[in-house]
């Protein structure tokens, strides 16, 4: 599909914000995100014929991004075992846990919420660590799907991936945050005497408990 | 049970696609209604959500530094 340089400007510059802001997140640094926005708008123009609709702009230039961020990481890791952005998680002991598993007490019921209190307590920089500690893999979907809040269909275009591996991935990725953020709040000691008592009074397999709560 | 109810364990199978508006309309009726009747599930699925409300809190309403605007604009006219 053709679209002239105009629209091909103002489709970027609407979203020159949201591009940077991935590409800060996904490069870690400001040198290095501006490089790659600027990279990433010289090749999507190079490479305007495939995109397919309007409609279809943002996830094509987020594509764009992401190829050329794992293009120039590769290009600047000398070791030919890098981590692929394609990989899975080994450690699917991650894409089981849960913070709401190990904290809720179901039979506490309206008197304490530690999994509640927990997000109460959660900061801003607590989170900010913990995606920034994710595997790459693992940050990008987090990213598309909660911060830019694309829809699945979109993450997979954006990736090259089915639809089917941006469920299951961003399931891995969710848990390996809530585990990273679960490791800090105990290494921090914010865990608390509520998370405590949670995972002594925890009776293992305990049904759902009715109720008439609306959701 | 019906077809068109489910368990816990299937809930919980669905319960970041449920957060994230991917269930298609039986499928998210089923846990709509499994969620009315299960305090687990509810609890669960409301803990996902705040959580995932938190990380998108980090997006700033960012637009780009100057400069990475002002390069991206000069860039485009070089076109």
């Amino acid at each position: 599909m053709a679209i002239s340089k105009e629209a091909f400007g103002k489709q970027v510059l609407a979203l020159v914000g949201p591009l940077h802001g991935v590409a800060r997140r996904l490069t870690g640094n400001d040198t290095d995100a501006e490089e790659l926005v600027a990279e990433t708008v010289a090749r999507a123009w190079k490479a305007l014929g495939s995109l397919e609709s309007d409609a279809a702009f943002r996830a094509w230039i987020f594509r764009i991004l992401h190829n050329t961020f794992i293009d120039e990481r590769r290009r600047a890791d000398a070791r030919p075992q890098c981590e692929s952005m394609d990989s899975e998680d080994p450690d699917e002991t991650d894409a089981a846990f849960s913070i709401f598993e190990q904290m809720h007490q179901p039979f506490l019921l309206w008197f304490s919420n530690p999994e509640q209190e927990f997000l109460d307590r959660l900061l801003r920089e607590d989170l900010e660590r913990a995606l920034a500690t994710l595997p790459e893999h693992h940050r990008v979907v987090v990213i598309l799907a909660d911060l830019e809040e694309f829809n699945y269909r979109e993450i997979a275009d954006t990736l090259g991936v089915p639809v089917g591996t941006v469920r299951s991935r961003l399931a891995r990725a969710r848990g390996a945050l809530q585990k990273l953020l679960w490791e800090q709040a105990r290494a921090y000691g914010l865990r608390g005497e509520a998370a405590t008592g949670a995972a002594e009074g925890r009776v293992a397999g305990v049904p759902c408990a009715k109720s008439g709560k609306e959701a | 049970m019906t077809k068109h109810e489910i368990d816990c364990e299937k809930a919980l199978q669905q319960i970041f696609q449920f957060i994230d508006h991917e269930l298609g309309g039986d499928e998210r009726e089923a846990m709509q209604r499994h969620l009315h009747t299960c305090k687990s599930c509810f609890s669960r699925a409301e803990f996902e959500r705040r959580l995932k409300g938190k990380v998108g809190e980090l997006r700033q309403e960012q637009d780009a530094p100057e400069v990475v605007r002002s390069r991206v604009s000069r860039l485009l006219k070089t076109f």
